[in-house]
């Protein structure tokens, strides 16, 4: 319960940038493997129900950004690939200036705090 | 785009999916189990670790669901199948709102859509809002104007942009092609710029111009109606140019008018129009004679008062130039005091309408009563289930479920309910429309549209929404306001225990039926009341029908009326035989000036009286009782001249004379003592022959023999034991021996053309006492729902009165006297109500006044007795309670 504590809950909006951005880097992924990779990537620090991913994906599906489809895991068992498209690496890019501004702006105020 | 495909192919595979989701989620949490225990856990902890990590399954897969597809639409199809599970489930209560909900919207409907023809559609024609109809009143007949009149009219481009005139709308033969075969069609005579001053384009050919009215008898010309030329001549454009004859008038078509153009007359569709100056009559152009309706575009800059002041002078100098020195003062009085009125143009010009419109009104505005009363009991039936569902929705809410979801569901059942009501109540519609079509004579034309009008179809649906709305949202918010826990506990009906809302409903219910019986009362009295008028003659089943002369006819009318009396008479079943001109309840008129030799009133000068040509006993087959004689065959042409007169005329030239049939009347008005004699054989009762609200006149019969011969055809007179069909067959082999082309008009019995002449009472009275019987209806359903669950409810607490002695009539007594108590409440309410309707159709009474005590008496009673009625048995169902049952349920 204790390091339960520390983890931090998911921002919202956040999670759908952490999928494309693993997507586009890691490859193609099925539900499983991308919950691993983001659990990896934050460090352990992420409070991540691994169920709400999927709604998420079907989310970014329905917008065009990831593609998805049946095809054989590394244990020879059926499974759902996602994968990037090429609508999603430009939503990647769009949001991942919005994102860095948005903590450029978040920056200055923290800075203003410690001036005082 | 990629989405909606997307979706689309989710919605229909959604099955599939759900299959497809159960794999990976599974596939997700076997893989997680196994990265657990490759980590060292046993198989038990893994699986625990792996579904906490993944949190809620299920709630993982209904957030997945929710997004796919359509959701809302998916939701809402699932509150379709939910609502109609339940409708299917109480059939009772279903069909019982959507009857009651139908026959509310059906009656509007059928009502509407008259009431849009006649007073609301406006003409399809360029500005039709600038258009004003000119509208003769007072003097002989009213509306028209004659040809002089009109001209004067036309003539003053300081008022109006144009001013044109019609001469009506008439059925009559035509004869599409040389040779072919008589057909008939209907003919509108116009003025020259009919078709300029409305701005209709022709679609191909031309249309009339100021210079195709110009000359009497002048300008054989046609312009046909797009659907005459797609219909008959299959939009043939070779049709410019041909010859059809048109009333036995041979005339050249030279154009075909805009599509959707049928004339001026919303009840009425013309097929040809013809220059005014084609028209038969012989005095078109004299200023005695009234024909023409003028429909004038005023000019945007005049205002109203202006052209209505500038007409009254119009008017005024016109009727002192012809009948400023007319000798006759009483003729002069009455030709003067004419007005001309501006009237609304816009939707054209309508016969009916004169004496139509206020009575559609009344029934549009008793018909949304209806409507009104039906919502108020589905809203009252929805209640009851409502309340009986509590435990249900206390449930549903416990487990979850939002107010906002249930009552979403509840209003998509009362949307199904609306939709069905409406479904039924346009099928509904198109029989009311029949009903209504049938008590319209046959020359007030045809106000009905053949397809269905968008207009109207859009008033059915925003009513039905309205009432959707109206009888839905109040108990959908109601019924899901339960607290979840008191509503599971046993019993759980705290909140309806008091159906108060239930109550006032009931109480609206029934006012709105007082107001609706009472107008039921009223014009059913009123017709009662018409029916009773003494007429004056008894027989009404006597057979009335005219020849229907070609006009190139040459033949002797009175030489052939005689031999077709005769042979009738001669017809084995016919009583007697007869005619006269004007006949009875037929139209037309016919007036002479007399001196009547020895009474003071024709002393200084002659007097104006209704005339009639009879033949040889047209008293006895129409039932008058007569003193002295009736006119014989012995009454020719060389005979003396006599006359019959009637009661009025002896009151007014002959008062006190116990005699009458010693006198005599002169048709020469010349000198105060008369000139040749006409003397008086017989005195007849009073008889109404033009209508039964008719102003009794004095009257003057003169024999069919002698005299002028007749101009128009008589009416023929048969009284029978024979069935119609039969005297018309014996008629028709008559026919051609007569002459070619001659046929037979306004064929019937009197009575129908009694009853065609109140029309308008007839159909208040009728539909009015359907939409009584209605209101009835719907309030006893209210009234007994309301009565039996209160019952229901207070079982437990009848039970301990009867276990404490009360005897099986107090308990019916109390039930009775609560069920009394909510009609008393409507009564009160509903009373000033029906005086302040009463009030407004005040004039379309007769023989009765507003606050008739007959009908709101009976009113009072009848909603009485069907209160009784509707408590009866769940008062009887109250008295047989068995109180130890009664208090162990409790």
């Amino acid at each position: 319960m204790s390091t339960r504590e520390a983890k931090t809950d998911i921002l919202q909006g956040t999670l759908d940038l952490m999928v494309l951005r693993t997507l586009a880097t890691m490859g193609a992924q099925h539900g499983f493997g991308l919950a691993q990779r983001i659990q990896q990537i934050s460090g352990g620090m992420l409070d991540l129900n691994q169920g709400t991913l999927y709604p998420a994906l079907l989310r970014l599906e329905h917008r065009g950004w990831i593609r998805s489809r049946w095809g054989v895991s590394g244990n020879n068992r059926r499974a759902k690939f996602y994968e990037i498209t090429a609508a999603g690496r430009r939503q990647v890019e769009r949001e991942s200036e919005d994102w860095a501004r948005t903590v450029a702006i978040m920056d200055r105020f923290e800075r203003l705090t410690e001036m005082e | 785009m990629a989405g909606i495909w997307m979706r689309f192919h989710e919605l229909i595979r959604g099955a599939r999916l759900d299959g497809e989701l159960d794999d990976e989620v599974g596939l997700h949490l076997q893989m997680m189990e196994e990265e657990f225990r490759r980590r060292g856990m046993s198989e038990a902890e893994a699986r625990a670790a792996a579904r906490r990590e993944f949190g809620g399954v299920a709630h993982a897969k209904e957030a997945y669901r929710d997004q796919r597809g359509f959701p809302r639409l998916e939701s809402f199809a699932k509150d379709v199948r939910y609502a109609l599970r339940g409708l299917r489930r109480s059939p009772g209560f279903t069909a019982a709102a959507v009857v009651s909900l139908a026959l509310g919207i059906g009656a509007n409907t059928a009502i509407f859509s008259l009431f849009h023809t006649l007073m609301l559609r406006m003409l399809p024609v360029a500005h039709a809002e600038q258009l004003v109809a000119i509208h003769r009143t007072g003097g002989w007949g009213t509306g028209t104007v004659s040809l002089p009149l009109y001209r004067e009219i036309a003539g003053r481009a300081d008022l109006f942009n144009g001013v044109l005139a019609t001469g009506g709308v008439a059925k009559v033969r035509f004869v599409a092609a040389a040779g072919g075969r008589d057909e008939f069609a209907q003919q509108e005579f116009v003025s020259g710029n009919y078709f300029q001053v409305l701005g209709i384009q022709p679609v191909i050919g031309r249309l009339f111009t100021g210079e195709d009215n110009r000359v009497p008898g002048g300008h054989p010309l046609a312009v046909l109606s797009y659907d005459l030329w797609r219909n008959r001549f299959g939009a043939d454009p070779a049709v410019l140019g041909r010859n059809v004859i048109v009333d036995e008038q041979l005339l050249t078509v030279i154009g075909v008018a805009a599509p959707g153009f049928h004339g001026v007359a919303p009840e009425r569709h013309t097929d040809i129009w013809v220059p005014a100056m084609m028209t038969h009559f012989g005095q078109a152009m004299s200023p005695n004679m009234w024909w023409l309706m003028p429909l004038a575009r005023v000019r945007p800059d005049v205002p109203v008062q202006r052209v209505r002041a500038a007409l009254d002078v119009l008017m005024q100098q016109h009727l002192r130039t012809i009948y400023g020195r007319s000798y006759d003062s009483a003729m002069r009085k009455k030709a003067i005091e004419q007005r001309l009125e501006i009237r609304e143009g816009s939707v054209g010009l309508s016969m009916l309408r004169e004496h139509f419109g206020k009575p559609l009104g009344v029934l549009l505005a008793l018909v949304a009563l209806v409507l009104l009363a039906a919502c108020i009991n589905v809203a009252n039936l929805l209640l009851a289930r409502g309340a009986a569902r509590q435990k249900e929705i206390a449930m549903r809410l416990s487990l979850g479920a939002t107010r906002a979801r249930l009552v979403r569901q509840a209003l998509t059942e009362t949307l199904l309910i609306a939709a069905a009501g409406t479904a039924v109540g346009i099928g509904l519609a198109a029989c009311g429309v029949r009903v209504i079509a049938s008590f319209l004579p046959e020359e007030a034309g045809n106000p009905f549209s053949s397809a269905p009008d968008l207009p109207v179809l859009g008033f059915t649906i925003a009513i039905s929404a309205a009432s959707a709305l109206l009888f839905g949202l109040g108990p959908a918010l109601r019924s899901t306001a339960v607290n979840p826990a008191a509503g599971l506990r046993s019993g759980g009906l705290d909140r309806a225990g008091r159906p108060m809302l239930r109550r006032v409903l009931v109480v609206a219910q029934v006012a709105f039926s007082v107001v609706l019986v009472a107008m039921a009362g009223l014009f059913g009295h009123s017709l009662l009341a018409m029916r009773s008028v003494d007429l004056g003659f008894r027989n009404q089943s006597v057979i009335a029908f005219s020849l229907d002369l070609p006009r190139l006819w040459k033949g002797n009318l009175r030489q052939a009326q005689d031999q077709l009396m005769k042979t009738l008479a001669a017809t084995p079943g016919i009583y007697s035989v007869s005619c006269a001109f004007p006949g009875l309840f037929g139209g037309g008129s016919s007036d002479a000036t007399i001196r009547v030799p020895g009474s003071e009133r024709t002393a200084m000068e002659p007097v104006d009286v209704d005339v009639a040509k009879i033949a040889p006993r047209y008293f006895e087959t129409i039932g008058a009782a007569l003193k002295g004689r009736e006119f014989d065959r012995n009454d020719t042409a060389t005979s003396p001249k006599v006359a019959v007169v009637n009661e009025a005329f002896v009151r007014e030239f002959l008062p006190g004379e116990a005699h009458p049939e010693t006198r005599w009347l002169s048709f020469d008005d010349s000198k105060p003592e008369g000139g040749s004699r006409t003397s008086i054989v017989g005195v007849v009762r009073d008889i109404r022959q033009d209508g039964i609200q008719q102003k009794i006149a004095p009257r003057v019969y003169t024999p069919f023999g002698q005299g002028d011969d007749p101009t128009f055809p008589p009416d023929t007179l048969v009284r029978t034991a024979l069935p119609l069909a039969a005297v018309r067959a014996a008629v028709l082999r008559e026919l051609p021996k007569l002459g070619a082309g001659t046929a037979v008009a306004e064929w019937g019995t009197v009575r129908q053309r009694i009853d065609d002449s109140i029309f308008e009472t007839r159909l208040l009275a009728t539909l009015g006492g359907f939409f009584g019987v209605l209101a009835l209806l719907l309030a006893a359903v209210g009234l007994y729902g309301v009565m039996s669950y209160g019952m229901a409810k207070r079982a437990g607490e009848i039970g301990i009165r009867m276990a404490l002695g009360a005897r099986r009539a107090d308990v019916v007594g109390m039930v009775l006297g609560d069920a009394l108590l909510l009609v008393a409440a409507g009564l009160i309410l509903g009373f000033p109500l029906a005086w302040a309707a009463a009030r407004a159709v005040h004039s379309l009474l007769f023989g009765i006044a507003a606050v008739d005590p007959l009908a709101f008496g009976g009113t009072g009673a009848v909603l009485i007795v069907v209160a009784l009625g509707a408590a009866f048995l769940p008062a009887r169902r109250a008295a047989s309670i068995d109180p130890m049952r009664a208090l162990r349920h409790e």
